[in-house]
């Protein structure tokens, strides 16, 4: 296991502590396999060790899934490893009717989150929250802390149900939480930073970039709340609704399409239980394929990174210039 | 060469069996997929009452061998094979076929109905779900087999070579493919726009072990199961049986209209006559 000396916003890779972590549980749990349509980069250590519990069936992600369904029937927990736009959409059917249909314990663990992949349209992931979320029985996690990686991928080990794992490149995300010091849950979002203005609700590597919105926005006197929504499925409504309260102004910022992804999830809720924030906006991908460049690229382009994140903010609160 | 007595017992089996999908298919008002249930119903039989060893009274026995029907829509087959095996309760499934809150539908259901091993129903997709499960009976080291029953028409699906390249990549010797060759899809027969042949020789090219029967001649099916490799060794097998759909009842054989359907009582009977006459033709006496 990499152990890397905590700080805020330094870097380490998520997909190399997803490798670590799945040799770690495979130690311990002998019904651990991991499997991946040539996509097992991460896996270097636990093919290693564990050859027989390894499964590499070259570029078929239907068939990842399927066999994955029937390792579950017999007891086994696989994780599948994959890029997320081949792993949710080139086996959605599979994952809906093999998997979520007899409710088993599949853990799909996606790279690529969003815009960035580098690699253009074909391999961008923009839809697969929405695709994913509309699955009966699947839950729903996007998560950018490393070590939060971690903890999930432990706790899943007494969760029967089938659950997907968002992130995003995987190979330089932001520590933003101290290990040991946060109870990560399914089903809960966590307070990333306190504040009574406003807030920014986000999930994987967008927290980090909230965050540094939040810091733009201090720095001119206003007071941001940020919310990891880290659980996207099931949502964590009292989390949400507390900030509904407690800042009024409300700011969904994610690296998905907009119409399908947790901002759509935030507007169910909101209509749900008939409580609404006194503002509410979304920013993220609008309907478009975003063509090429890196994900910092693409976010500045399509109005996502922190600055259109602060400014959107300021305009909330700023009524007068909303109408000017 | 298989035991007389055995087969003749078989025979009885798969009589009373089409008996049986004929008087539920004539007793339901929607539409049954007869016409592939007629086809499977001899191999459903070998495998259920002969070649499988499964066990009815302990349906979590690790032992028992696996089955899993990737050809969903044949489900009502199943469900009668199975009860003719002690599974299920025959005159429950007739009563309560297709029926709200039923276990028993048109496409298999695990959750719902204990003893299913894998719910079905989307074409293509049993293959690999049985790889997974031979992967994990090999790794705990368990000698049972996992028998996966695919139509012929489903393997035009992509996934189904995907799990077959698989299977023999990994030397999954323990994984029995079983293919109702009847020749026909839904809406079309092969050959009028797609071509499945060479068909064996597109599963030699895969690696796996072909044993070619006929899919109607019980002493066939009997030799087929009686000489599969142990299940350790290192080629998965897919028995290709040539059937024919709707067998057995001479409007619905080879008869595009059956795919699935629903009988009025002067077809229930003019299909009844049939399977009298086909029992009669192999020297049937029950």
């Amino acid at each position: 296991m990499t152990r890397v000396t905590f700080t805020l916003g330094a870097i380490l890779s998520a997909r190399s502590v997803t490798g670590d972590t799945i040799v770690e549980l495979a130690q311990k749990h002998k019904n651990i396999w991991a499997i991946t349509a040539d996509t097992g980069s991460s896996l270097k250590e636990f093919k290693k060790e564990f050859p027989e519990r390894y499964i590499d069936v070259g570029v078929a992600e239907q068939n990842v899934a399927g066999i994955a369904a029937g390792l579950a029937l017999e007891g086994n927990i696989p994780f599948i490893f994959g890029m997320i736009p081949f792993m949710v959409m080139r086996a959605c059917e599979q994952n809906r009717t093999a998997v979520c249909y007899q409710d088993l314990p599949v853990r799909f663990i996606g790279t690529g989150g969003g815009l960035t992949s580098g690699a253009g349209s074909t391999h961008n992931a923009m839809e697969d929250i929405g695709i994913m979320k509309s699955l009966v029985n699947m839950t729903v996690l996007s998560i950018g802390d490393p070590n939060m990686v971690r903890d999930i991928m432990l706790l899943s080990m007494d969760y029967p149900h089938p659950l997907y794992l968002r992130l995003a490149e995987g190979k330089k995300d932001r520590m933003l939480y101290e290990p040991g010091k946060y109870d990560f849950k399914i089903g809960k979002g966590l307070t990333a930073r306190e504040g009574k203005d406003a807030t920014i609700i986000a999930h994987g590597e967008m927290v980090f970039e909230a965050l540094e919105a939040a810091n733009l926005l201090a720095a001119e006197g206003i007071d941001t709340r940020v919310v990891d929504m880290y659980s996207i499925k099931p949502l964590d409504k009292e989390i949400l609704f507390k900030a509904v309260a407690e800042t009024e102004n409300l700011l969904v910022l994610e690296d998905h399409l907009m119409d399908c992804g947790l901002a759509s999830s935030i507007s169910d809720a909101f209509a749900d239980e008939g409580i609404y924030p006194k503002k509410f906006k979304r920013l993220g991908i609008p309907q478009v394929y975003a063509g090429f460049g890196s994900g910092e690229e693409l976010r500045k382009k399509y109005g996502y990174d922190k600055t259109a994140a602060a400014a959107a903010v300021k305009k909330m609160l700023t009524p007068a210039l909303t109408a000017a | 060469m298989a035991n007389q007595k055995e087969v003749e017992r078989l025979q009885d089996l798969a009589y009373e069996m089409r008996k049986k999908l004929i008087h539920l298919c004539g007793s339901y008002e929607g539409p049954v997929h007869i016409g592939g249930d007629l086809s499977m119903t001899d191999l459903l039989i070998g495998l259920f009452h002969h070649g499988m060893n499964v066990n009815p009274k302990d349906i979590k026995d690790p032992a028992r061998d696996r089955f899993l029907l990737s050809k969903g829509h044949g489900a009502v087959c199943m469900y009668i094979a199975m009860s003719l095996r002690g599974y299920f309760d025959y005159d429950e499934i007739v009563r309560t076929y297709g029926q709200l809150n039923s276990a028993y539908g048109m496409h298999p259901c695990k959750v719902q109905l204990p003893g299913v091993e894998c719910s079905t129903g989307s074409l293509g997709q049993g293959l690999a779900i049985a790889v997974g499960m031979a992967f994990s009976a090999r790794l705990k080291k368990e000698e049972h087999r996992v028998f996966c029953m695919m139509g012929d028409g489903e393997t035009c699906e992509g996934e189904i070579w995907e799990a077959a390249n698989t299977a023999s990549s990994y030397r999954l010797g323990n994984l029995i493919g079983v293919v109702d060759r009847n020749k026909q899809l839904m809406g079309c027969f092969d050959d009028d726009y797609i071509h499945l042949e060479p068909y064996a020789d597109k599963w030699r090219a895969f690696n796996w072990n072909v044993v070619e029967i006929g899919g109607h001649d019980m002493n066939q099916i009997v030799d087929a199961l009686d000489s599969l490799p142990p299940s350790n060794c290192d080629k998965p097998t897919v028995i290709i049986a040539a059937t024919t759909k709707g067998k057995g009842v001479k409007f619905m054989e080879r008869n595009l209209a059956w795919h699935a359907g629903a009988l009025s009582e002067a077809d229930k009977e003019k299909a009844m006559a049939d399977i009298e006459a086909g029992y009669a033709q192999i020297g049937g006496s029950k």
